[in-house]
């Protein structure tokens, strides 16, 4: 334990090409995954948590039922719409960057959507009533709703991106783990140490750890700036 | 100003019944009642929060009104920035220093009203109102977290605005000293009807109704 400790150590400060590429996918991919989910899922939590429409309820019933969807569930699905047998076969997207970035924000979103949902409609009839008493208009009453969201909104940001680091099941499955193409620190460091190469995998889920320690420490960082 | 006879109906219990009714111009009107009587019920629907099951009331005639909930609400923003929210026109933020001075939360203009006490929630929400002129102005409950103190400032600064833009204040309230000192009028909701209702010195003099008599008799008594 030792040594692999110490040689994941010396792997990590010396450069390692292959950790490298494996490093700059996986942030690559879950940027991208993370911040598209965030777009899409914003709006659709927000209109879930503070619409008044018929079928609010059943919408909400079925994000929440989306949140709990399997990567692999997920995984499979994008495969079989990506193959070559698949609807989507001419998109080229199997065992690419761009196909594991669907297959994580199929997966976010509705994540991203239920977190806002939650947390919206707690605040809006307060908000709606307020605004709605002064007089304000629908629009600000919803960038007023936003506004008081808004820690949320970056707490939700973190999870998706946690999301998008820790998850397996999806991109392995839609980007096959190619080396130097599609390989992330997940998916490696479940390769590596079926391998029996705990070094690398040790390597991997040390800079994993710093990742998100990182992530946390700029997500603190921006809260406290945004308390007034 | 008149508003049509309506009711307010919840999972299949009348809530408040009112008759038609004419509310006097430049006037402040106290609603009192015990809990449960109708007065938040009668203030949501006055404001347009929520709908009568019936009849025509003051937002659906194009009245500028405005509400204060009974649970004021704090926006994440300074208390000033709070009451710019509602501020119009160019003379905004001279008008906001001028009412928070007068409530007395000027040391508090920079300080994120998500801070406030409950009673300092309040007396910005207030004020924060008052940065428009309305023609109906209705206020649940709007001192119940504040001191005596702050409450007096509350009930001159009602006063004034009331006689600034000329606008109709109803001012529900739990305290009878409250109204006999803030309002011309009085609207006594029992059991979800006004049980008697007019100019407030006359009511309190020559009580009509028993419910009326027995409610006086009662907040005398303590």
């Amino acid at each position: 334990m030792n040594t692999a400790l110490h040689e994941a150590m010396l792997m990590i400060f010396s450069g390692n090409r292959l950790l490298g590429s494996i490093i700059g996918v996986t942030v690559r991919m879950s940027l991208a995954s993370s911040l598209t989910a965030l777009l899409l899922g914003v709006p659709l939590g927000v209109w879930l948590g503070s619409g008044r429409f018929a079928a609010r309820k059943t919408l909400v019933v079925l994000n929440r039922t989306f949140m709990g969807t399997p990567p692999v569930v997920c995984g499979l699905l994008c495969y079989l719409l990506f193959s070559g047998v698949g609807p989507l076969r001419m998109l080229k997207l199997l065992y690419t960057v761009r196909g594991m970035v669907i297959a994580q924000i199929l997966l976010i979103t509705p994540i991203v959507a239920g977190m806002m949902e939650s947390c919206v409609s707690s605040v809006a009839p307060a908000v709606r009533e307020t605004a709605g008493g002064m007089g304000l208009s629908g629009g600000k009453t919803l960038l007023l709703i936003m506004n008081e969201s808004r820690y949320q909104i970056i707490s939700t940001y973190l999870m998706g991106l946690s999301r998008a680091l820790a998850e397996v099941g999806a991109v392995s499955m839609v980007g096959g783990a190619i080396a130097y193409k599609t390989n992330v620190m997940t998916t490696a460091i479940m390769n590596y140490t079926n391998m029996g190469n705990f070094t690398t995998s040790l390597a991997l889920g040390i800079i994993l750890f710093f990742i998100s320690l990182a992530v946390n420490i700029a997500v603190s960082l921006l809260q406290g700036r945004l308390a007034i | 100003m008149r508003t049509d006879a309506f009711t307010k109906t919840y999972d299949g219990r009348r809530v408040l019944s009112m008759p038609e009714f004419e509310f006097d111009e430049k006037s402040v009107y106290a609603v009192i009642g015990a809990n449960g009587s109708g007065k938040s019920t009668l203030a949501r629907i006055l404001s347009g929060t929520i709908q009568p099951d019936c009849g025509k009331y003051p937002a659906s005639g194009g009245l500028s009104i405005g509400y204060m909930p009974q649970k004021s609400f704090a926006f994440g923003m300074t208390v000033k920035k709070n009451l710019l929210l509602n501020g119009v026109g160019a003379g905004s933020g001279q008008r906001a220093d001028e009412l928070l001075r007068k409530i007395q939360l000027e040391e508090l203009a920079g300080k994120n009203a998500h801070g406030l006490s409950g009673g300092e929630t309040q007396r910005m929400a207030l004020c924060r109102l008052m940065m428009r002129d309305y023609q109906l102005l209705i206020l649940d409950e709007p001192t119940a977290s504040m001191d005596v103190e702050a409450s007096l400032l509350a009930e001159a600064l009602i006063r004034e605005y009331q006689n600034k833009t000329g606008c109709i204040v109803i001012l529900i309230t739990h305290s009878l000293p409250q109204a006999a000192r803030a309002a011309d009028n009085l609207i006594f909701l029992h059991a979800g009807a006004p049980a008697e209702w007019g100019r407030l010195k006359a009511m309190m003099d020559a009580p009509r109704s028993d419910a009326f008599r027995e409610y006086l008799d009662f907040c005398l008594k303590r």
